[in-house]
């Protein structure tokens, strides 16, 4: 295993849902930092066939369907870490499903747009997102009638923490987002209420300023005051040091490691320097995490649990288990949600707990089960290249510790612990050597695709 | 001088899920509709003063309709009921009790692969839209293959992924060429003889055509689907004019409306055609906020009196416009 490989695989775990070798390969050439700027600057997307999607099933964006057509693009993207930092940012933002599938999606396009752009932009942009809007009530929220809830939620769980703001820069900060609502909203409100779709189906939502119904007084907010709107106060909590800190932080936690060590402490004290350099871009913040020596070293490795989501989607474009957009995420949604995750389904305003929860909530057998059963077949387009490049790498016939060893390379490469190997081994010494010489060799393939089933069952496997 | 006039919306308040329709010869409306439940039969048995003369069953034969695409009635006031699902036609007869099937999966001759429409020519053949075979075919009445043309491509006659069909006065064949983004037209025995539109948001061009009917003076109608409008063609291809749709209250959903003061007197203080970020200006996004305009079009009709009927199959209604 070269370690150029060894690292592109950890990038691409990260900044993305894995790699086959193929692509790594293709990485690996173009260089490492390379690659990080490619990540970071998302092209075309490609082609997720949502015409045949739409024209399959009218409710193609509503309901469970909405959340399965974000599954088939985080399947199909060319672009792995835009879709990467939509499910970070629907988890560190979490709205509930509320009637509308159309308006998570739209959502979802809206954390597309800033998840590289300056943090200020992106809570601007959240603050005029009409489902969170309506989640935190914010269309409740009137000049002469104030609600507390998306003022607080911004600066207690959205930018800062707590110990970072007073009772009072909340009532502020609410002040400033008055008449920040949706259009026609006591009727939208009333339809979601009831999850109505009379009298003719659905209307999506949009945001809408309603100055009439905005409080244009002096707020005294963080240290500063002036007759501040909901623009001016995202640009305040931007330049707070509690701010920089708390999504350098979050950032940190979802794309390095479950812990935050005394390591782990400089990187982030190296990205919150990046973040005031750059302008609040996340995008700089994002490059100095992903080419820091922390990131890059052994320790952060397979340091971090696969989210369900992660470890479903990794699997699936894996395998190529679902070759054609249109055919759906073979199952993907449903899966991830039995092991914990299910999308916009978040457990609370806080989003999910990352972390050894989601192997310690008796979602394990979950986790193996799905995972193995699209490596066991040979035939999977992923799991048929992998046999291939076995058969071609060294003769073609194999001691179990030999196919062994591919198999862990292949499929990650993973690094195996001795008790990991000698299951393994265990399990394939039974049959002896592995001749994969005769391409329809069907039982050496098939022995070959049941390693690499047996690995996903292993611990390591459940690791990023 | 072409004119087209809006004349009312029918639908709403749960009484229709609408995909396709068809005229029975007494005129009353026999609407197909997607989904069922929340009040909606396979099929809602109206007219045009909206009056529900019946809900009939979803028995096709063997249980319900799988994914139940089309609608059309034969010489003998059959009901021919596509299923695009299970890639086979039943036959209904006016209170929807099973008669008769034909057409199994697959790509031979005579066999569909997720078809899409049915219409009958005037001999009483019907002509069936064969979405992922990419073709059309031409049946008797009772399933016998009598011919076919297409094949996979975006060259004259050939297709990607047809949707609906329909036929002018002549016996002449125009497919909405769905992933062609144009509408195509053949002799009854498939010659091709002229195609329409290409790609775009424009005048003339296409975003996934669904559907396309054709009225006595050869004015083309097409649903433009992916664009979510209705555009007008001259008997050239020429374009004339353009639908967005303006729907009203119907009746059922004025009764609806009424019913429920909460959601009345909140509707009444909003504005239901409402300006829109930029990045919510694409024709999907401007429909799906914008409850009068056109959503989800898959198919249009022409009654004896030239009135064009929209089915909006995300909107549980169908807009009534007099032709002239």
């Amino acid at each position: 295993m070269s370690e150029d490989i060894a690292l592109m695989a950890h990038l691409m775990r990260r900044a993305g849902f894995g790699a086959s070798r193929a692509e790594l390969e293709r990485h690996a050439a173009r260089g490492y930092e390379a690659t990080v700027e490619w990540l970071l600057r998302p092209g075309d997307p490609g082609d997720f066939a949502e015409d045949i999607a739409k024209r399959r099933a009218v409710g193609f964006d509503e309901g469970g369907a909405a959340f399965e057509l974000w599954m088939v693009r985080m399947i199909h993207t060319n672009n792995p870490l835009e879709e990467k930092m939509a499910l970070f940012l629907h988890s560190l933002f979490p709205v509930q499903y509320m009637s509308q599938g159309r308006a998570l999606l739209n959502q979802l396009d809206n954390f597309r747009r800033h998840a590289f752009g300056s943090f200020r932009d992106l809570l601007l942009a959240l603050s005029r997102d009409p489902a969170m809007l309506l989640f935190l009530n914010n269309n409740d929220n009137h000049r002469d009638a104030m609600n507390e809830n998306y003022g607080r939620e911004l600066v207690e769980l959205f930018s800062m923490g707590v110990g970072n703001y007073t009772e009072s820069d909340v009532k502020q900060c609410a002040r400033a987002f008055t008449g920040w609502t949706l259009g026609n909203a006591d009727y939208m409100a009333v339809r979601a209420g009831k999850n109505s779709f009379d009298p003719y189906g659905s209307i999506a939502w949009h945001f809408e300023y309603r100055p009439d119904d905005h409080d244009d007084g002096s707020k005294g907010f963080l240290g500063e005051s002036g007759p501040f709107d909901g623009e001016d106060i995202c640009g305040i909590i931007a330049r707070q040091p509690a701010a920089a800190r708390f999504i350098c932080a979050r950032l940190f936690l979802f794309f390095a490691s479950d812990d935050i060590d005394d390591e782990g402490r400089k990187a982030i004290d190296d990205m919150v320097e990046t973040y005031y350099e750059s302008g609040y871009e996340l995008r700089a913040v994002l490059r100095a995490l992903f080419n820091s020596a922390y990131f890059k070293s052994d320790a952060a490795r397979f340091a971090r649990v696969k989210a369900p989501v992660e470890l479903v989607i990794g699997a699936v474009r894996m395998t190529g288990a679902s070759p054609t957009p249109g055919a759906g995420s073979a199952g993907a949604n449903g899966a991830s949600a039995a092991m914990g995750q299910a999308l916009f389904r978040p457990p609370s305003v806080e989003g999910w707990h990352e972390g050894k929860e989601w192997i310690e909530s008796g979602a394990l057998v979950q986790r193996v089960n799905y995972v193995a059963a699209l490596f066991r077949d040979a035939d999977k387009p992923g799991v048929r290249d992998i046999i291939d490049r076995i058969a071609r790498s060294n003769g073609g016939v194999y001691s179990p510790e030999q196919a062994i060893a591919l198999c862990l390379d292949l499929i990650g490469p993973v690094t195996a612990s001795q008790e990991t190997r000698d299951q393994l081994l265990e399990f394939a010494a039974r049959q002896g050597s592995v001749d994969l010489r005769d391409p329809d060799a069907d039982d050496a393939r098939t022995r070959i695709a049941q390693i690499l089933a047996l690995i996903t069952a292993a611990p390591e496997y459940q690791f990023a | 001088m072409f004119d087209l006039e809006y004349v009312k919306t029918i639908g709403g308040g749960r009484k229709i899920r609408p995909y396709d329709m068809a005229f029975a010869a007494d005129g009353s409306i026999y609407v197909l509709n997607h989904a069922t439940g929340f009040g909606a039969g396979r099929f809602t048995v109206c007219n045009l003063d909206e009056d529900i003369i019946a809900e009939l069953p979803d028995d096709a034969g063997d249980g319900a309709f799988a994914q139940a695409v089309s609608l059309a009635f034969d010489s003998e006031e059959r009901m021919f009921v596509l299923d695009e699902a299970k890639s086979r036609v039943t036959i209904l007869d006016r209170q929807a009790r099973f008669l008769d099937r034909w057409g199994e999966p697959g790509s031979a001759p005579g066999q569909l692969d997720r078809p899409s429409a049915l219409r009958f020519d005037r001999n009483g053949d019907c002509y069936v839209s064969d979405q992922m075979n990419h073709r059309v075919q031409k049946f008797t009445p009772d399933g016998r293959f009598l011919l076919q043309w297409g094949e996979y491509g975006s060259g004259p006659g050939q297709f990607d992924m047809p949707w609906g069909l329909n036929l002018d006065s002549r016996g002449d064949v125009y497919v909405a060429d769905w992933r062609n983004d144009r509408v195509q037209k053949f002799t009854p025995d498939g010659q091709f003889i002229a195609s329409f539109g290409e790609p775009g948001r424009g005048d003339g061009q296409f975003d996934r055509p669904s559907c396309v009917v054709v009225d006595d003076g050869g004015y083309i109608y097409v649903g433009d689907w992916g664009n979510e409008r209705v555009q007008v063609l001259d008997p050239d291809g020429g374009f004339i004019t353009i639908l967005r749709g303006q729907a009203t209250l119907s009746l059922w959903a004025s009764r609806f409306i009424d019913s429920n003061p909460d959601e009345k007197r909140t509707r009444e203080a909003s504005n239901l055609y409402p300006s829109l970020p930029p990045e919510l200006e694409s024709p999907f996004h401007a429909s799906s906020q914008t409850e009068p305009y056109f959503f989800g079009i898959t198919s249009l009709h022409l009654d004896d009196q030239g009135r064009l009927y929209v089915v909006e199959s995300r909107r549980q209604r169908f807009q009534v416009y007099q032709t002239g």
